[in-house]
């Protein structure tokens, strides 16, 4: 196989900068819901709290504190865009015959979550 | 060059005439010198000596400024009296010289100066029959030619100059360069010793004493002994302030510590007794300060108006205490790059040099120093800080001598280690505003006038100029005692040989100097009246007071500075002795304040400065009602800065305060009408007299419903109780005068309507019921913020749905905004009954509402709901009925706590890492595989 072709509608230099959340653990919907809806769910907040590069990410009730990391090599992410040849539509709806790749972003830097989460507890709590 | 010796020149002095004296290579320039005059004499072989005299004066000038550079420093301070003396001689008549000459030459036996002196002189004895002796032996008597062999030597001396100058490099003193072909007379005449000064005895001694305390750091090893005694004596003496002098009056100003305080025992025998009754008293002090080492106040600070001989002290004194003085001078580069370096060289570093002495520093006008400058003041300051927490830490870790010597070492690397002395004209400048607090102050007081004019007589009888002890004493009151000024000025006439007179004095012509005033001056001026001396009186018609006022105003408007000198003004007058029973004077000065102001605000406003110009007039009335003759204590105006920043201090804490309260109540808050209408009462509010100071549970219905009423009064209102320390101020200092921590209102609003001597009006609550207050509020609060948050996260979980309930075509919303005012319209039920009713209706409106696919969901936010609208409704309950009390607030907030937790329907589970891992490169697909 040879390269593939990559096309990128918007451009080199103005291609939107994604970025990735890295985190040491799982974030799981809670226990006692197993069939809750996960789609538009808010999964939590990241915020930058002071101007330094540092991050927190309040999950349920835990904060993770986080710095951004450049990627060594960045990462584009890619739409695969399936085109069926109108020809043979009926014949082979399987195996698309033209598969095309496009940009949709580039990934130059990570937040890093790795730190043991705060918990957040609030001051009413009794046990 | 190098100069013969004595011998040599009696030696060269008896066989001068004869012409075949063997030519030695040292004597070599020294000939030709000789030979040099020689010729000059030559042509003017026959004439009289006063005569050449005078021509001699300026050819002998530049090997003077020759030798001067290169005479060691051991030398220096004899240097100059011996010169006033051969200038003494100079001035005097030939009938004289021949005498001083003598004199000269036994006095000043190895000032380099004299030996020149001396062979000019002698050259000018031979008269010419020794002139063959450089001319014709330039070729016959000497292998190379004379001009190889003068080359040879002044190479030679170059070397020798250079050798010395590197030994007295950094002294400031020889840098004083005779420009001129007569040293001014303030440089001639400064003081060479310490007995020599000018200043008042109180401040020399204070000064060398600040310097005597260094002695233990400085000169660690010789003479810690002296110490003690010494500096209780100094003590002792500056104290009693006593004029007695030294009896010995030949202190040689260039003795180093040790000898010096062997013949300052000496000296002070007399008052031995009172030393040891002083020891009882001072030994600890002493001691303490000993054993920390260096002086409490690192620098000293000196400061008063110029030419009263501050920088001459501070030389004189530092030299005294066998110190090697480095001046740091407004001319100097004092940008704080190179000034730290400087100041570090000087206080830090020991010579190498075997002789050396310990370094001084004296920073000279240090108060001019704007800017670049201030980098001095902010170096020592830092030395001064380091200094301080090393000894604190020093005190703190050992208490053994040794110990603390190796610590001292080690630790004071940035420290201070060396007398600092700092020279300022005026001490209130901005600039040394930091430097005050950490320095020893001393203000330089005038010296006595008979002092100074005995002194100027003293000179000008040395310089034979005619004067009058009248008109010295004219000129020394003219001058305020500036004795520089004084010294120049009569350096000037004599030079134009002119007499002093008093007509000059008082036509300005002389002695004028220009005067920078401070501030306190201004004032002094305005409150002062001057006493119509004598003198002044005599020569000129008699001083009008449009006299005075003319040089008030001059004085006033030069300054400019009006708001300062009116506020000192106003300030100061209250304190002042005039007499006044019907307070007319009073109430006068008062209205001429109020114009002041008046003006003062209108060009504040308007920027109309000419009106300025007025201003000073107001300044000679009030001198017109107050001066008095006698000196007035002025103070600096602190009270108007002082009110203006409580006053800042309090809004800022009245607006913090505002901004805590929830917006609905704070924005009805003007801070006017808050603080003159409403603390008052609020304050009677929030004490009421009958709380009885019991636990909650015992308290009656009543009581509870007004504890409640007061709670949440507090709490809208951010109010809350805080732990103080007990001051005499606070108002429940009356009530708990053992305990020393007391309850107070946090942010403190009874501040803001106190003043001195004001009582307040409202029932001061006992402790107990302000601690129970303090608990409840803070329970209170903990619950409203519960409840805001849990509301808002309903009001988040309504919007993501509220597009599906649409899609239902179900009014979710409004629906449950029914739900809960209905639910809050049941009033009157008991509490319990209450929520399960509304936990009833709440799950008829959910079941209508979940109608949909997300019922569960919907069941979800509904828990989550239930209880916060519970709650809230039971708190609003809690404020009107009152039923249960405190201890179900505690219930409710588990149960807040529990739905909180419910809120959360992601969690993290954080992942433990493992170390022992291997770590491999891995691909990206297969992750995405």
């Amino acid at each position: 196989m040879g390269p593939i072709q990559v096309k990128c509608s918007c451009g080199e230099d103005n291609c939107k900068e994604w970025a990735i959340i890295e985190l040491q653990g799982v974030v799981e919907p809670q226990s006692q819901q197993p069939h809750l809806n996960l789609q538009n769910l808010r999964i939590g907040l990241l915020c930058r709290p002071s101007s330094q590069e540092t991050y927190t990410l309040t999950i349920g009730y835990h904060e993770l504190t986080g710095s951004k990391v450049t990627l060594k090599k960045p990462l584009l992410v890619l739409k695969k865009l399936k085109h069926y040849d109108e020809d043979e539509s009926t014949s082979s709806k399987l195996s698309p015959s033209k598969v095309e790749l496009d940009v949709i972003g580039i990934i130059r830097q990570k937040i890093l979550f790795k730190t043991r989460p705060r918990a957040l507890i609030t001051s009413t709590k009794k046990v | 060059m190098e100069f013969p010796d004595l011998d040599e020149l009696q030696w060269l002095e008896a066989n001068q005439p004869d012409e075949d004296y063997p030519l030695e290579f040292e004597l070599l320039e020294e000939i030709e010198e000789v030979s040099v005059e020689k010729h000059n004499y030559e042509k003017e072989d026959e004439l009289f000596e006063s005569q050449e005299e005078d021509e001699q004066q300026p050819l002998r000038s530049p090997p003077l400024q020759q030798s001067q550079s290169q005479i060691p420093s051991i030398n220096e301070k004899k240097r100059p009296r011996s010169q006033f003396e051969n200038d003494d001689s100079n001035n005097n008549n030939n009938e004289v010289d021949e005498d001083n000459r003598g004199r000269v030459r036994v006095s000043t036996i190895d000032t380099d100066q004299d030996n020149e002196k001396l062979l000019s002189r002698y050259a000018h004895d031979i008269e010419g029959s020794c002139v063959p002796i450089t001319a014709p032996s330039a070729s016959g008597l000497l292998s190379e030619s004379v001009s190889v062999l003068l080359h040879n030597a002044e190479q030679d001396a170059m070397l020798k100059a250079l050798q010395a100058s590197s030994e007295v490099q950094s002294t400031a003193i020889s840098s004083e360069t005779l420009v001129m072909t007569e040293e001014l007379w303030v440089n001639k005449y400064a003081p060479r010793s310490f007995t020599e000064l000018l200043s008042t005895e109180q401040t020399n001694r204070e000064v060398l004493s600040w310097l005597k305390q260094w002695d233990a750091t400085v000169f660690s090893n010789g003479i810690k002994n002296t110490g003690d005694e010494v500096l209780s004596a100094l003590r002792r003496h500056s104290s009693l302030s006593s004029h007695q002098k030294h009896s010995g009056a030949t202190f040689p100003g260039k003795s180093g510590g040790p000898r010096y305080a062997g013949k300052y025992m000496g000296n002070l025998h007399v008052s031995e007794k009172e030393n040891d009754m002083a020891k009882g008293s001072d030994g600890l002090p002493n001691k303490m300060q000993s054993a920390s080492g260096t002086p409490d106040q690192k620098v000293l600070l000196l400061c008063g108006p110029p030419g009263l001989g501050k920088t001459t002290l501070a030389h004189v004194a530092a030299k005294h205490c066998g110190y090697h003085v480095v001046e740091i001078n407004a001319s100097d580069d004092r940008s704080s790059s190179t000034i730290e370096t400087k100041i570090l060289d000087a206080v830090q570093m020991n010579s190498i040099m075997a002789h050396s002495k310990p370094k001084c520093l004296v920073i000279d006008e240090i108060d001019g120093a704007l800017g670049d400058g201030k980098g001095a003041i902010d170096v020592i300051l830092k030395m001064v800080a380091a200094g301080k927490k090393s000894d604190v830490g020093n005190e703190a870790s050992t208490k053994e001598q040794f110990g603390r010597k190796s610590l001292n070492k080690g630790r004071k690397a940035v420290s201070l280690s060396r007398p600092v002395i700092c020279i300022c004209n005026d001490l209130y400048a901005p600039a040394l505003r930091p430097l005050r607090n950490v320095a020893k102050v001393h203000m330089f007081s005038q010296p006595t006038l008979n002092r100074v004019v005995n002194r100027l007589k003293h000179i000008c009888n040395k310089e034979g100029m005619k004067t009058s002890s009248i008109a010295l004493t004219a000129l020394a009151e003219y001058t305020e005692c500036d004795i520089r000024s004084c010294l120049n000025s009569l350096q000037f006439l004599h030079k134009k040989k002119e007499s002093l007179n008093l007509v000059a004095i008082s036509s300005q012509v002389i002695g004028r100097k220009d005067m920078t005033r401070s501030i306190f001056d201004v004032w002094k001026e305005v409150f002062h009246k001057k006493k119509m001396k004598q003198s002044r009186n005599c020569d000129v018609s008699p001083r009008k007071p449009c006299d005075t006022y003319d040089s008030l105003y001059s004085l006033v408007s030069n300054r400019g500075d009006y708001e300062l000198i009116f506020d000192g003004i106003h300030e100061n007058f209250l304190q002042l002795h005039y007499h006044d029973p019907l307070l007319l004077k009073t109430v006068n000065c008062l209205n001429a304040l109020g114009v002041s102001d008046l003006f003062h605000q209108c060009v504040m406003r308007s920027h109309n400065m000419s009106l300025f110009g007025y201003l000073p007039f107001i300044t000679i009335t009030i001198h017109q009602l107050l001066a008095r003759v006698e000196t007035p204590t002025i103070e600096w105006p602190k009270s108007f800065h002082r009110y203006r920043s409580a006053l800042m201090e309090k809004m800022e804490k009245l607006r913090s305060w505002q901004s805590k309260i929830a917006p609905c109540i704070s924005r009805h808050l003007s801070v006017n009408s808050f603080v003159e209408d409403t603390i008052s009462p609020l304050l009677d509010i929030l004490s009421p007299a009958d709380l009885r100071p019991v636990a909650a549970q015992l308290l009656s219905e009543k009581e509870k419903h007004d504890l409640a009423q007061l709670i949440s009064t507090m709490v809208s209102y951010s109010l809350t109780y805080k732990n103080t320390k007990v001051d005499s101020l606070a108002n429940n200092s009356m009530l708990e005068g053992i305990v020393d921590v007391s309850l107070s209102l946090d942010p403190l609003i009874s501040e803001f309507v106190n003043f001195k001597g004001y009582k307040a009006g409202h029932y001061e609550l006992k402790s107990a019921v302000k601690k129970v207050l303090m608990y409840e509020i803070e329970k209170q609060k903990i619950v409203q913020e519960s409840i805001s948050r849990s509301m808002r996260s309903i009001h988040n979980s309504q919007d993501t749905n509220a597009a599906k309930d649409e899609e239902n075509g179900i009014p979710k919303s409004s629906k449950m905004f029914d739900s809960a005012s209905d639910f809050s319209n049941n009033g009157t039920k008991k509490n319990l009954l209450q929520k399960e009713v509304c936990k009833g209706k709440f799950q008829k409106s959910l079941g209508f509402a979940g109608s949909s696919a997300d019922a569960v969901k919907l069941k979800s936010t509904g828990d989550v709901k239930k209880p916060c609208f519970a709650s809230f409704n039971f708190f609003d309950r809690f404020k009107k009925v009152t039923r249960k009390g405190c201890q179900d607030v505690d219930s409710s907030k588990e149960k807040l706590a529990g739905a909180e937790k419910d809120g959360h329907r992601l969690l993290f589970k954080f992942n433990e890492g493992f170390t022992n891992a291997v770590k491999r490169p891995v691909r990206i697909r297969e992750f995405l595989s």
